[in-house]
């Protein structure tokens, strides 16, 4: 791992806060990681101790991120920063936040597997699924793989994959619609498997907010609202 | 409890900073306001002229957070704040972003509102 962004401070401690702020933000990358692949898992597979267990989890990514929270807000106050250092600083706290949504987006699928389990009939959809989930895992963990680098240099790879993620979603969305359609009997089954594509398609919005913030971080500059095309000019720039 | 307004800090440059941010964020929430009001009555009388105009001015906000966050962390930056003036700051820069995820939100139920008065199917 590349220390030389965080390790350069005269005060050894101030390194070795920084260093763990660093280590505790990929554990709980690691956490939500883990409770996305869980919560497809549980669904596609009708496991419900599964799903109960990401429900339990989500308290550990709670807590990760006010013990997170309340570590910078006591860094920033202390050693009081300057460049680099707060910015990355703020940009963990808003990271962790990013993470707690994703955290709350993987509970909410578990929530509903644990709905469709009690309820007949498997779903045609999970291989879509599978694969739409497999798309927002990988730009989630490019992202903490940047963070972890604290590099940008490919970033612009990440946040592109979100246009295929909401390109997956619209397509799984207009085969729901026509399932819907074709017999009314499909309506609640196929608005069950609605949410749980939307909860997918916000896990990649957000992934890509963190590779937003990510940019901030490295170069100080704030480029959330602009579209892919001028992100990828303003990164060549 | 006003922390804003409570000119007990030595350096008056600190409370002007604090002064400009609070001015700025009671707008930003105004206008968000606004815009899911509008947002809601564009849906509900199916007026896609309004629902134009929120998303116009979709933009105002984004322009507000950015222009908030700036403020902030050049304050902290610049002014090294401790205890409750620091967490003042740090929240406010949440604020924004919940803000700025509302107004989004208001943005969709726009988008909505153009999207079902435009397509009529048979």
């Amino acid at each position: 791992m590349d220390n030389s962004k965080i390790a350069h401070h005269i005060s050894e401690n101030f390194n070795k806060e920084l260093e763990d702020i660093r280590n505790k933000v990929l554990a709980m990358g690691g956490l939500v990681e883990e409770q996305i692949e869980l919560a497809i898992k549980a669904l596609t597979t009708g496991d419900m101790e599964l799903a109960e267990s990401v429900i339990k989890q989500d308290n550990d990514v709670d807590y990760f991120e006010m013990e997170i929270d309340a570590e910078c807000t006591q860094i920033i106050a202390l050693r009081q920063p300057a460049a680099f250092d707060l910015r990355l600083l703020l940009t963990v706290l808003r990271i962790i936040n990013e993470l707690e949504r994703i955290g709350d987006l993987a509970e909410r699928i578990a929530k509903m597997a644990i709905y469709l389990s009690s309820k007949e009939g498997k779903s045609d959809h999970y291989l879509e699924l599978q694969h739409m989930a497999g798309l927002v895992k990988e730009m989630l963990n490019g992202a903490l793989d940047s963070f972890a680098r604290m590099s940008v240099d490919d970033i612009t790879e990440i946040t592109g994959s979100d246009a295929q993620v909401d390109y997956e979603y619209a397509s799984i969305i207009r085969q729901l619609i026509t399932q819907m359609m074709e017999d009314p009997r499909n309506i609640t089954r196929s608005m069950d498997m609605l949410w749980t594509v939307r909860a997918l398609e916000r896990i990649g919005d957000h992934s890509r907010y963190i590779c937003e913030h990510l940019i901030y971080m490295v170069k100080g500059e704030d480029v959330r609202h602009l579209t892919q095309a001028e992100l990828e000019e303003k990164m060549k720039s | 409890m006003d922390n804003f307004h409570s000119e007990h800090h030595i350096s008056s440059r600190f409370d002007k900073d604090l002064e400009s941010i609070h001015t700025k964020i009671i707008a930003m929430g105004g206008l968000v306001e606004q815009q899911l009001s509008l947002a809601i009555k564009a849906f509900t009388t199916c007026n896609i002229e309004m629902a134009e105009q929120v998303l116009r001015q979709d933009n105002l906000i984004d322009e507000y957070e950015s222009i908030i966050d700036t403020e902030c962390v050049n304050t902290i930056a610049l002014r090294q704040p401790t205890g409750s003036d620091l967490s003042l700051l740090i929240d406010i820069i949440k604020v924004t972003s919940e803000l700025e995820g509302i107004a989004a939100k208001a943005e969709g139920i726009a988008d909505i509102t153009i999207q079902l008065n435009q397509a009529r199917p048979v």
